[in-house]
């Protein structure tokens, strides 16, 4: 059998990081291909090399024999290449016809709409969804969303589909039935890729995986031939050689979450019955694929979502959960969110009114009555020195203008100039280079060694094991294990991806 | 992948502008401003007032008399700005302004009506009751929003005419003026007036710039003022960050209410002498328009307030001698509001011819 995509020495970074160190990938047509590993491994980054996205640094991309240089997304979809991606790229108040023929042009309009509507038509019935070209796309179900997009693709007569982690947002039975669909259609000739980081989804329906670490693909492999204890191993790595460090007694509950529950916007609860604590002197982390939750639970606890139950107890501020006003919690709690921009950081104000904000309240920056600027900038500028935030010209300037790894400087140095008794952090070192990440896990352990308790959500298993003095696997929005240090990350990795 | 920072109309190429230093940004908005004049006095040219006459008519707002109209007129005008802009600038769009007018001016006429209070207290305690009238006929849009999610531009908007078909009520009813059997409540009496402090200046004029102090000082200097920033800036961080939201929001709706009370007050205490069918009219569109203009800064409030009220001056002149329509007195308000909001565009982006 030929190869449909053929992808040899692939290299990318970006501003230093590198993404993809030398991975090659290939897939045949009529196979359900997997390429299987944990978040950061680069398999996004080396599905959009090959669907034109990014440009690769070195290495060859072969499409049906022939080496090719891709100029874009545009022209991967003329070689034949479309990718579904993990956030939909829908124009949500467009009904799906016209999406779909966004992505498709015809020269004319009216016309164009007819052989689109066909087009789906035809498309849909093949693959057994039921799409109606009229419906709006903002009306429609995340799974039905996912349908459009899939269609959308195969209408432009792809023959390698590459689906960027097709059921992070479906349920159980949605999953089942697509991944199904995604079999049948690749009897039919096409060449299937299909990037996850679940196991069971690699066993059932996969005819081959190819498994990613840090950036390198690592084997190839027959998934019916291979077990599940093989293909984690090779998918977290050889357990690293925790760091040593001395014990520390630990102190009284700091955070208590007691049968915590929450919804998603769109009404999915997302996190149920949870129950932890974290005690004063002690790192603990959560460990899990992305998509379980974290991003909830960070919500819940640093106030951005108000939890449908339970409760969220801070050691001198009671019970949080239900207080209107985060006053009194943010006194106590040290916030980290993963997205800095939307729950951390104000854009369009300074950057020393960013840093005085959560000070404000304590009489810091003058009584009510009258904010003494001169301090805030004070304080902020020997922040910005003392953290080594870079491109801060004047601590007036907009925060908006920071990169990304400077504006977690940013949140960390306001977070940490008080002594919190709970710090949240959730993946606080995505995005910064090794300098910056080292300091922001030296901050997270003066704070536990400081007494405060630390709860540190990360998806990056290599984080979590080296900082957490217990473990807790969070899946499907439950705490489904917890390990004390030190931990076996074979047995952890098992803890995450297994979900029964 | 990062958005391509222009994007090309055939020739034309629009970019956005990182930063503009101040006084370009001022240039932009006078140049639009002129534009906006120069569309209004060829208006008034098709209607029939020569640009000369109407040079002559502004130049004689600037006798005695018309200057004391126009102080006078500025008084509800900046009140009515202000309670426009604090509200804008938490996000609330309080198109009310009339509605907590009308209950303004009632409480303050109850209080006279019902005689409250000592003879020389009792301009005061109008003031306070005119102030907590507004407060709670816009407290009930803003308690419709948090407890129902009810948008607080309808509601303050019908809440309008709830609080007109009240007054109607009342001033076809219980209030209205026996003597005459007009639907209007009896005249105030001298000492339920705002007086004159001199000059020729009402001291309605007084309280509006006390407000304004008062709302400049909440805005620029407190904390409360620096919580507002952080509100309009970023809701989710508020929240994070420990912004006490609903007490700023609540508060800073209500003093958004008590000054368009205020305005109402200055309007049926000072100007009518008591209690109309009419003296709100028009107020909320110069609310919005005035807060607009002066990007929801207090003290600019108190400028353009004074602009404005020339502008209403003039054209009151103009109705009366040349016989135009209050409409068209609008219609060049709507002119300006479009010329400035257009200088903003300019000042976002920069347009370039390429080839």
């Amino acid at each position: 059998m030929s190869v449909a995509l053929e992808l040899i020495g692939i290299r990318k970074s970006f501003d230093g990081a590198i993404a993809l160190d030398g991975a090659a990938f290939a897939v045949r047509p009529g196979q359900v291909h997997a390429l299987l590993g944990e978040n950061g491994a680069g398999k996004s980054s080396l599905m959009n090399v090959a669907a034109g996205l990014y440009a690769p640094d070195d290495g060859t991309i072969i499409i049906s024999g022939k080496p090719v240089a891709l100029s874009g997304p545009a022209d991967a979809r003329r070689r034949g290449i479309g990718m579904v991606h993990q956030h939909f790229k829908l124009v949500k108040p467009f009904t799906v016809t016209e999406n779909i023929l966004l992505a498709n042009r015809r020269p004319h309009y009216r016309s164009g709409i007819q052989e689109i509507r066909a087009a789906i038509r035809r498309q849909a019935h093949e693959l057994g969804f039921d799409i109606d070209p009229e419906r709006r796309v903002e009306s429609l179900t995340l799974a039905e969303q996912q349908q459009v997009e899939i269609v959308k693709v195969l209408v432009g007569g792809v023959s390698i589909l590459i689906l960027d982690e097709p059921t992070a947002v479906l349920t159980d039975f949605e999953s089942e039935r697509l991944l199904e669909t995604i079999c049948r259609l690749a009897r039919t000739g096409t060449a299937v890729v299909l990037v996850t980081h679940k196991l069971q989804e690699v066993k059932r329906y996969a005819d081959a995986v190819t498994i990613m670490r840090g950036g390198k693909t690592v084997a190839t492999l027959d998934p019916t031939t291979s077990t599940a204890a093989e293909l984690t191993e090779l998918t977290v790595g050889q357990t690293a050689r925790l760091p040593t460090r001395g014990e520390t007694g630990y102190g009284e509950t700091r955070l208590n979450v007691g049968a915590l529950s929450c919804s998603r916007h769109d009404g999915r609860v997302v996190l149920s019955d949870m129950s932890f604590c974290v005690r004063g002197g002690e790192i603990y982390g959560i460990a899990g694929v992305s998509g379980n939750g974290q991003a909830e639970l960070a919500e819940a606890l640093i106030g951005a979502r108000k939890p449908l139950s339970g409760e969220i107890w801070i050691d001198g501020a009671g019970d949080v959960g239900k207080a209107p006003d985060a006053t009194k919690r943010t006194a106590l709690l040290a916030a980290i969110p993963a997205d800095r921009y939307a729950y951390a950081l104000a854009g369009g104000l300074s950057v020393a009114e960013n840093f005085a904000v959560v000070n404000i309240h304590s009489g810091r920056y003058g009584p009510a009555a009258l904010v003494d600027r001169k301090a805030m900038r004070r304080d902020a500028k020997e922040a910005v020195a003392a953290y080594d935030i870079q491109g801060v010209r004047s601590v007036n300037q907009k925060a908006a203008l920071l990169s990304g790894g400077n504006a977690q400087k940013l949140v960390i140095a306001r977070e940490f100039s008080r002594q919190p008794a709970v710090v949240v952090a959730h993946s606080p070192s995505r995005g910064l280079d090794a300098r910056a990440c080292a300091a922001v896990h030296e901050r997270l352990i003066a704070a536990r060694d400081r007494g405060a308790g630390v709860l540190l959500i990360s998806e990056d298993l290599d984080e979590i094991l080296t900082l957490s003095d217990r473990i807790g696997v969070i899946t499907r929005g439950r705490i489904v294990a917890e390990f004390a240090r030190p931990a076996d990350r074979q047995s952890i990795g098992r803890a995450m991806v297994d979900h029964t | 992948m990062s958005e391509p920072a222009h994007r090309r109309l055939g020739r034309l190429t629009l970019d956005i502008r990182q930063q503009l230093s101040p006084w370009k940004q001022s240039g932009f908005l006078a140049g639009s401003l002129a534009i906006g004049l120069a569309i209004s006095v060829g208006v008034l040219a098709v209607a029939g007032i020569a640009p000369r006459t109407l040079i002559d008519e502004l130049a004689g707002t600037f006798n005695a008399d018309s200057l004391r109209a126009v102080l006078v007129q500025a008084a509800p005008l900046i009140l009515v700005g202000l309670g426009a802009s604090l509200a804008f600038r938490i996000g609330f769009w309080n198109l009310g302004l009339e509605g907590q007018m009308i209950f303004g001016g009632m409480a303050a006429t109850g209080v006279s009506i019902y005689a409250i209070g000592p003879e020389p207290m009792r301009i005061v305690i109008m003031g306070l009751a005119a102030a907590a009238g507004g407060l709670s006929w816009v407290l009930l849009a803003a308690w419709l929003k948090m407890r129902f999610r009810v948008n607080e531009i309808i509601a303050t908007l019908l809440l309008n005419y709830v609080a007109m078909y009240f007054l109607f009520h009342m001033l076809y009813g219980a209030w209205q003026d026996a003597k005459t059997a007009f639907p209007q409540s009896t005249p105030l009496r001298s000492f339920e007036r705002l007086p004159d402090v001199g000059y020729g200046i009402n001291s309605g004029l007084v309280l509006a710039i006390l407000v304004v102090g008062f709302a400049g000082w909440l805005v620029h200097l407190s904390r409360a003022g620096f919580y507002m920033r952080v509100i309009s800036a970023n809701l989710t961080m508020s929240k994070v960050v420990g912004v006490p939201i609903h007490v700023i929001t609540v508060g800073v709706v209500a003093a958004s209410g008590a000054a368009a009370g205020l305005a109402g007050l200055v309007n049926v205490a000072g100007q009518e002498g008591r209690l109309t069918q009419s003296f709100f009219n028009g107020y909320v569109f110069s609310g919005v328009l005035i807060a607009f203009l002066s990007r929801n800064d207090p003290v600019i409030v108190a400028i353009v307030g004074l602009l404005v009220a020339v502008l209403y001056v003039t054209g009151q002149t103009l109705q009366v001698f040349y016989q135009i329509p209050f409409a068209m007195v609008q219609l060049i308000q709507a002119i300006i509001v479009i010329a400035v909001a257009s200088s903003e565009f300019l000042i976002r982006h920069r347009i370039r011819w390429t080839r």
